[in-house]
């Protein structure tokens, strides 16, 4: 009962703890900013779509997608899309490669970068920002990619433990 | 290989995505106050994410703290340095706004553009992806807040209030590119001269004065306030210090990059200002709006 919950409570815990790794963002360095986003949620639920399941992963995204676009954006349809389709490319990619962790991660990174490419044609687009594609690779990118590496290499395998004790217990009880 | 989309899946993706785009649309309007089910979803969230970010204020309060404790030897040696011409300011501060009270009921003026009442508040998040430069506090409509109010840290003026909730409120920072984003400002100097602070360079991590009339002189190292005049904010906020000066790209009005005295990044406690006067318009950034309400009144 209590491995049921742990699931989306894990993915409750990133989603609130993102914005909190976010007041310490932009970083100061020696009168340059950088920027670390944290993207801890979509990694997360990468883990959960290839590990456990598809579907499952996408609501999830849908939903904290939403919840994130109403809080913090204010620019709804924006998260609540871009996380569901992730998930579902995680899956896609995943069916022809092996599901190793290593691989996993690689997958997720890769993934995040995407994200962060295509928000920034988005924020371009609308005017948001007008930043040179250079900077947004350096002032951006690079210490976001850094700060998410660091975080799946420390927290992907305890990612992968409990989605599989989970997925053990369920095939286990078949209701 | 298999198919990925089955005629009921592309259909259901293209739906899917036309919805989305009119949300999106929908949302990227201006919009002047925020649906019930924003707003309740905003209060619950900003409800849990204050539970997770105030332990977090806690424990970088005491790593200030100790940071501050190492440099105390230092900046005593300093401080020691500057309190006789503290002591002298002080009388002057003291004998000025003395004189300005007695001035005041002389005239029989007793309001002031510069009265506002601070309301402390919480940084209970800092949106995370950075693109716009928004904080959400944890004060709110029940707590006396509205849009447009201004928002101060002890340095000076860092944003505005852009929406609210009942238990929660967004502000957007001085250093946001929206264009529509301009506050009032006056160059503080022998005479008081207007100009907007419009837009901010991101490579100079600097805020664009625009309008000030060519013929007036306007120098380097002046500092720059709010005027109060836009309806909202009060006067007299610092928000900092002209480091150039040029010509905008017509030739026709100068233009002044101003480094802000507020500092952006790291951002915890804020206090929202409550003006004193009656606020007028409503709007910081829409002069017509202002326009329209004293045309109102001149009417009736």
């Amino acid at each position: 009962m209590m491995l049921r919950l742990i699931v989306p409570a894990i993915a409750v815990v990133l989603f609130y703890l993102e914005p909190v790794f976010g007041l310490f963002s932009p970083l100061d360095i020696g009168g340059e900013y950088r920027y670390l986003i944290p993207r801890f949620l979509i990694m997360y639920l990468i883990f959960i779509s290839i590990y456990y399941n598809r579907n499952r992963a996408m609501a999830y995204g849908l939903l904290f997608g939403v919840l994130y676009d109403v809080f913090f954006l204010d620019i709804i349809g924006l998260y609540s899309f871009l996380y569901p389709l992730i998930c579902l490319i995680a899956s896609f990619i995943v069916k022809y490669i092996h599901q190793h962790l290593i691989i996993t991660t690689v997958i997720s990174l890769v993934l995040v970068t995407g994200l962060e490419f295509v928000l920034y044609q988005f924020f371009l687009f609308i005017g948001l920002t007008d930043i040179s594609l250079q900077v947004f690779i350096s002032e951006r990118l690079i210490p976001t990619m850094l700060a998410n590496s660091i975080f799946l290499v420390v927290l992907g395998w305890a990612f992968k433990y409990v989605i599989n004790a989970r997925l053990l217990q369920r095939l286990n009880q078949p209701n | 290989m298999p198919q990925f989309f089955s005629n009921k899946r592309l259909i259901l993706l293209l739906v899917g995505v036309i919805f989305l785009v009119a949300l999106i649309s929908f949302s990227l309007r201006d919009r002047d106050n925020v649906s019930l089910p924003e707003q309740i979803i905003k209060d619950v969230v900003g409800f849990g994410q204050s539970i997770f970010s105030k332990p977090t204020h806690y424990i970088t309060g005491v790593f200030d703290n100790v940071d501050s404790l190492l440099n105390t030897y230092e900046e005593n040696k300093r401080l020691k340095g500057r309190l006789e011409e503290f002591a002298k300011l002080q009388a002057d501060v003291h004998d000025l706004s003395s004189e300005n009270t007695r001035l005041r009921e002389i005239v029989g003026k007793e309001d002031d553009l510069r009265n506002y009442e601070p309301i402390q508040a919480t940084v209970i998040a800092r949106n995370p992806d950075q693109w716009e430069k928004k904080l959400i506090l944890d004060k709110g409509q029940v707590h006396g807040i509205e849009k447009n109010m201004a928002i101060i840290t002890a340095q000076g003026l860092i944003g505005k209030v852009i929406l609210t909730t009942p238990f929660t409120s967004t502000i957007e920072l001085l250093s946001s590119q929206n264009p529509n984003y301009r506050v009032s400002a006056m160059v503080m100097g022998e005479k008081e001269i207007f100009g907007l602070i419009e837009g901010y360079d991101d490579e100079r991590k600097e805020l664009i004065l625009k309008r000030i009339d060519s013929n007036i002189e306007i120098e380097v190292g002046q500092k720059i306030e709010t005027s109060g005049l836009g309806g909202v904010f009060p006067k007299g906020l610092l928000i900092g210090e002209i480091t150039e000066v040029s010509t905008d790209d017509f030739g026709l009005t100068k233009m002044a990059y101003i480094k802000p005295a507020a500092d952006f990044t790291l951002l915890d406690h804020v206090m929202i200002t409550k003006r004193a006067m009656t606020t007028v318009g409503g709007s910081e950034e829409d002069s017509t709006a202002t326009d329209d309400a004293q045309g109102d009144e001149d009417g009736s």
